[in-house]
């Protein structure tokens, strides 16, 4: 967090994120270390996916972190997890984020800082499931930074839903459909 | 049992008093009674060129021993608490005036460093506080087992959306009763039902028992569960 005498700037900039796990980065690992048939807590899942732009025309990185099970909600018919991660989006830098990961309900998690364009960064994120836990897309909120590229706002947000794939080019990380030096 | 060569090497990175000449191998006490108060005095903020109010916010946790919490990890196969093991939590958590159920905490506590000097341990703890329909607050910094100690709030969603600032950590009863004053900037006034005036920490306080038992009226708003 920045500290200088002129006050955080408070404009809010919002962009959009497709994660999706394409099962090719072995990920998740989910750590039974409960030792106990039934999600416990003590169970520990690190993942990393890989994260695309809201009209999934390009590739942009990763995210990187763990999920702790904190409890099974068996009358939602699903978990509730403690997150802590980031993403990574090439030469951009990338934004850290820790929050609630409700495997049965859109949460928003708060945004810890960055690094890059987004240094300084705070604000939060909304995570909407799509698929679980394939495909989820992500609002940010941020602020405290400076105007973000055309690159990642500039874009048409292709709507949520379970049949969303990435564009052939970004998938395949062809040179235009990527960021600069994409994290992978 | 680790031998005295590699509680040595451990040491090198104790930030505190040194060891002294042969620890000697030490048993963590999880019982309750033990009661570590220690005041610790903070320096002045440095964001003091920034005129931005701070509010204070109390918060009690307190381990019911009803959600399976801790889930001690002895990853390092040490018997003596190492760097390796992990600790997963959650704890309930209640207004500062104990009339209220908020929520939960939930985290994870990385074991550093055994301090056999002073009966106790450092951890690394990254954890959120849930407010119910407030939203939550998220933490992270160190969590010494013997003293108090100061957090960083690194962030928030809901009311607490773009917050920052620090948290003070005050173990009342070794680990089933802390007490927390959160000191907040950047978010608009808390909701009265937050800031009522706190109980004084002591080894005997207890949630009210309205508040224990979730009745509607001593529960924030959907209390995180």
């Amino acid at each position: 967090m920045a500290c200088s005498s002129s006050p955080r700037p408070t404009k809010v900039q919002e962009f959009h994120v497709y994660e999706i796990n394409e099962r090719d980065r072995s990920s998740p690992a989910y750590l039974s270390l409960s030792q106990k048939p039934a999600h416990s807590l003590g169970d520990l899942v690190p993942f990393t996916n890989k994260i695309y732009t809201g009209d999934l025309q390009k590739r942009l990185g990763i995210t990187a972190g763990l999920c702790i099970l904190i409890e099974s909600k068996p009358e939602k018919k699903g978990d509730r997890y403690e997150a802590m991660y980031s993403f990574y989006f090439g030469d951009y830098g990338h934004i850290s984020v820790q929050g609630p990961y409700l495997t049965y309900e859109d949460t928003s998690l708060a945004v810890t800082g960055g690094s890059g364009i987004f240094e300084g960064v705070y604000g939060h994120v909304k995570l909407h499931q799509i698929v679980f836990p394939f495909k989820i897309l992500y609002t940010f909120h941020l602020k405290g930074i400076e105007d973000l590229p055309q690159e990642l706002t500039a874009v048409k947000l292709v709507e949520p839903s379970p049949s969303v794939e990435p564009s052939p080019a970004a998938k395949a990380c062809e040179p235009q459909a990527t960021v600069s030096n994409f994290t992978n | 049992m680790a031998s005295a060569s590699s509680l040595k090497a451990i040491s090198s990175l104790c930030l505190s008093n040194p060891f002294k000449s042969s620890p000697s191998p030490s048993q963590t006490q999880r019982l309750l009674g033990l009661n570590f108060s220690h005041s610790h005095s903070f320096p002045p903020s440095k964001r003091s060129t920034q005129p931005t109010k701070v509010q204070e916010l109390n918060v009690y946790e307190i381990n019911e021993r009803d959600r399976g919490s801790p889930a001690y990890l002895r990853l390092s196969k040490k018997e003596v608490n190492s760097l390796g093991d992990l600790v997963p939590f959650s704890n309930k958590i209640y207004s500062g005036d104990l009339e209220k159920r908020l929520g939960i905490t939930s985290g994870l506590c990385v074991l550093i460093q055994n301090v056999p000097e002073k009966k106790g341990d450092r951890y690394e703890a990254i954890y959120s506080f849930y407010f119910g329909e407030y939203g939550h607050i998220s933490v992270q910094g160190a969590y010494l087992t013997c003293e108090d100690t100061y957090l960083a709030v690194t962030g928030g969603s809901g009311i607490f959306e773009g917050v920052y600032g620090q948290v003070k950590l005050q173990q009342i009863v070794f680990p089933f009763k802390l007490f927390y004053t959160f000191y907040l900037k950047g978010i608009a006034d808390l909701p009265a039902e937050l800031t009522g005036k706190p109980v004084a920490p002591s080894p005997s306080v207890e949630p009210s028992p309205a508040a224990k038992a979730t009745e509607a009226h001593a529960t924030v708003k959907n209390f995180t569960n």
